[in-house]
């Protein structure tokens, strides 16, 4: 091939992945958000990324991925205070076969870090997939400009930051503050330093947080959620079985498909309207394209 | 004549010098896995406080109930009958520590062993009667003194906190020059240990402890020689002693060695000075003997035991100082008023039996969670010097943890399960509106009632009224607290944002082991009266 061929086919094949990508793809266009609702917590969150067109389209290959599920307080699963653990280790399992070099779960819990991460079982379940877990390392907190309108700069774990890729794994919850925490909510999690003054600000504070963090897929679930008594629960009776999990890359979108979890509309939450209004992401529902299925 | 050590002793040397190691190890070892172990139940790791006569003796009398895992502590007394002090010599980890020290302070030549010995060694064993004195009128002392609560104290709460700083210092180097990846794993293998790392008393208790340490300087194992009440115990105990000094006074050059480098006192030289009751069988005499001349034979033949001279006239003004000084370690308002402050672990006796029982070892504190269980300085008396209270502020007492109560080596924390303990009331928590944010500010905020871990939350949100500086009013959700629900467990002190003072604070009132320390009479918590 001469030089000159070779230039043009790169142009042209370029040209071409740049305008249509979906060209190289399947047919059937990726939904906004996968609304998957099924009796087994791993079953559905396979199924809602391979809805979303598969890991693959998250995580490249040779990545060191973040996952960063909610193990904030020292509670047992049925008291769904912590993201589920086979939800964590599933998505595990799929970023390791996707190609991933390593997949880190951390968190900053509200209660000792060695306990919650054993007894919310995600410690366990996500190294039988292969994952790395991380308590929370004193010495990788940075100060950060996070150029938020309000949160000007803050201590983050670095390993947030110097990932290749994060992906945000929230449970949805009750909460007394924001009604509800999710995945935007969920990144006070990625945060030392005095955190609890945050909530004097707090719907400002997940604005500006959401800004800082690009997780490059939300997966919220909402296998168990907590309907009462959140954000720590305590007793099964304060949670609902609700075996759905709901994932996409529009965080905003996934935490207004949770708020309708609680019968709540989006619009209902201050920082999601808000978000909104900054074009985060989308709160009205009927706008995108939702996979809703049942296995 | 042919000069020549004893092959045969320097090896029982060797094998004791392995012993200690191996002892002291095992100590060390159980010392740093006393910690959330994964699940909810921990083994038997206070298992070594079970073996020392001393403190079984001493909690029996003063609590008059007989603890049944302190039955180990009976091989003990038997060892020491049949072999005597053998315990002190080989097993002993602060004996260890000590020999430890005085091997280095003696090979730099800091130390310079004498020939003479001195009456001090009757030090020890009056301070064993003091001891013992108090606990026949419920005093319990012993854990101030006792060598293995001396040594896992000063550990817990001074030596391992000074040590994960220092790491923790070392490990921001590596950071620093960029060797993150070590880092990683240092800080991830520390974090797994959770060692405690704040401690009120640290400096003071790491002072006293190396202060200890340094008496060595003066004398070989002066706490052995002189101080150890433990040491005293089996002293008396020691009744036949089957290993005999002899010495072959053929080969004898009348070095002195033996006594010089007798490392308690008993002076194996000459053969008549010997007391067995202060030997601790470490061999060091047989086997630094330049011509073999001394030797541990076998004797089962009781011969009588040599002690050291105690005048009759010491013991008595001894006794009568040890109940002189009963008053004095009980003066203290929290006889008067119960001390807010004296926030007691879950499973706690009453405070006065648990005073009784308490030894002051710091199992409690090293298993603690969240390094909230703290010494006592002041806020239990003087004789409650050292024993474990809640100190909130530090860290609060974890919901679905009962490690405190299932390490505590004499029962003075009862052994709960979980379940048991998420229904023990340890005080209650009061929201100082003076400090509190939206009282004040009228600012949101709700830290605490998020971090109540009952079900349903002992802290509520109600919309109060303030009035702000300029005269305008906001209505925030601000917290008040259900005295029935609330536990006192202090998470929500430990995690208010207000960060000097926390605007919400624990006092022992209310606590379930109380029957006086409560705020309502049940009576009048039932039903409305006619009034």
């Amino acid at each position: 091939m001469k030089r000159r061929d070779f230039i043009k086919d790169i142009a042209a094949g370029s040209l071409l992945l740049k305008l249509h990508p979906s060209l190289l793809a399947q047919k059937k266009s990726v939904p906004d958000l996968a609304w998957i609702h099924g009796d087994s917590p791993s079953l559905i969150t396979r199924e809602a990324l391979s809805s979303l067109g598969g890991a693959k389209r998250f995580v490249s290959r040779g990545d060191v991925v973040v996952v960063k599920p909610n193990i904030g307080w020292d509670r047992t699963p049925k008291l769904a205070a912590c993201t589920n653990p086979e939800v964590v280790k599933t998505l595990v399992e799929l970023c390791l076969d996707a190609g991933a070099k390593e997949v880190k779960i951390m968190d900053n819990p509200c209660n000792p870090a060695r306990r919650t991460y054993v007894r919310s079982g995600i410690a366990a379940a996500a190294k039988e997939a292969g994952a790395k877990v991380l308590l929370p390392n004193p010495h990788r907190l940075k100060k950060m400009a996070l150029h938020g309108e309000w949160l000007k700069e803050w201590e983050v774990y670095t390993d947030f930051v110097e990932a290749d890729k994060i992906i945000n794994v929230p449970i949805a919850k009750t909460h007394s503050l924001s009604r509800l925490t999710m995945g935007m909510k969920n990144w006070l999690g990625a945060l030392g330093g005095n955190r609890n003054q945050l909530h004097q600000k707090l719907d400002q504070s997940m604005i500006d947080l959401a800004s800082f963090f690009r997780p490059c897929l939300t997966v919220l679930d909402g296998y168990r959620i907590l309907i009462r008594n959140g954000p720590q629960g305590g007793r099964v009776s304060d949670t609902k079985l609700y075996k759905t999990v709901v994932a996409g890359v529009d965080y905003v979108a996934v935490d207004a498909a949770g708020a309708t979890f609680f019968d709540l509309e989006p619009q209902e939450l201050p920082y999601l309207r808000v978000a909104h209004q900054k074009g985060f992401g989308e709160i009205e529902l009927e706008k995108l394209i939702i996979e809703k299925r049942t296995l | 004549m042919k000069k020549e050590r004893s092959k045969k002793y320097r090896a029982i040397q060797a094998v004791r010098i392995l012993s200690q190691s191996i002892f002291f190890i095992l100590f060390f070892y159980l010392l740093l896995v006393t910690h959330f172990p994964g699940e909810d139940y921990i083994g038997r790791v206070e298992i070594f406080f079970h073996f020392d006569p001393l403190l079984a003796i001493a909690t029996f009398i003063a609590s008059r109930a007989f603890f049944v895992s302190f039955s180990l502590a009976a091989s003990t007394v038997v060892l020491t009958f049949v072999l005597g002090r053998v315990a002190c010599g080989w097993v002993c980890p602060l004996g260890s520590t000590h020999q430890f020290f005085s091997f280095i302070f003696k090979k730099s030549k800091l130390l310079k062993p004498k020939k003479n010995g001195d009456n001090r060694t009757a030090w020890k064993y009056y301070l064993l009667i003091f001891i013992l004195v108090g606990t026949l009128f419920s005093l319990d002392l012993v854990g101030i003194f006792d060598p293995l609560s001396l040594l896992y104290r000063s550990f817990v709460a001074s030596i391992l906190p000074a040590i994960n700083l220092g790491l923790s210092a070392f490990i921001g180097l590596l950071y620093q020059v960029n060797i993150s990846s070590l880092g990683d794993t240092l800080v991830q293998f520390f974090e797994n240990l959770a060692v405690n790392s704040v401690f009120r008393q640290g400096f003071f208790l790491g002072v006293l402890f190396i202060g200890i340490l340094f008496l060595n300087l003066s004398r070989e194992r002066y706490w052995c020689r002189y101080l150890c009440p433990l040491g005293a115990l089996l002293g008396l105990i020691s009744r036949w002693n089957v290993m005999k000094l002899k010495i072959d006074t053929k080969k004898c050059i009348d070095c002195w060695l033996c006594t010089i480098h007798c490392q308690t006192q008993a002076r194996p030289y000459p053969e008549e000075d010997w007391k067995s009751s202060e030997c601790v069988y470490c061999y060091t005499c047989s086997a630094i003997c330049p011509t073999s001349a001394v030797s541990f034979p076998l004797k089962s033949k009781p011969e009588e035991i040599v002690r050291v001279d105690l005048s009759r006239r010491k013991l008595i003004f001894t006794s009568l100082l040890g109940i002189a000084a009963i008053p004095f370690f009980r003066l203290s308002p929290a006889t008067r008023r119960a001390s807010p402050k004296l926030i007691r672990p879950p499973g706690a006796l009453p405070e006065k039996k648990f005073l009784k029982k308490c030894v002051k070892c710091g199992e409690c504190m090293k298993a603690c969670p969240t390094n909230g269980l703290q010494p006592a300085l002041a806020e239990a008396g003087p004789e409650g010097i050292w024993t474990p209270i809640l100190v909130p502020k530090i860290g609060h007492c974890e919901y679905y943890c009962s490690l405190c109560s299932q390490v505590c080596p004499t029962g003075a924390i009862q052994e709960l399960t979980v379940e048991e303990k998420t229904k023990i009331k340890i005080g209650l928590a009061w929201v100082n509106k003076n400090t509190c944010i939206p009282y004040n500010l009228g600012t949101p905020c709700i830290v605490c009632e998020e971090h109540c871990p009952t079900s349903p939350k002992a802290i509520k949100l109600v919309k109060k009224e303030v009035k702000l500086p300029d005269g305008t009013i906001k209505t925030p959700l601000a917290p008040v607290i259900n005295t029935d629900l609330c536990i006192g467990c202090g998470i929500c002190e430990a995690k208010c944002p207000v960060v000097d003072e926390p605007a919400i604070y624990v006092t022992s009132v209310g606590e379930s082991r109380s029957e006086t320390n409560q705020l309502l009479l049940d009576i009048i918590k039932e039903e409305e009266g006619l009034f």
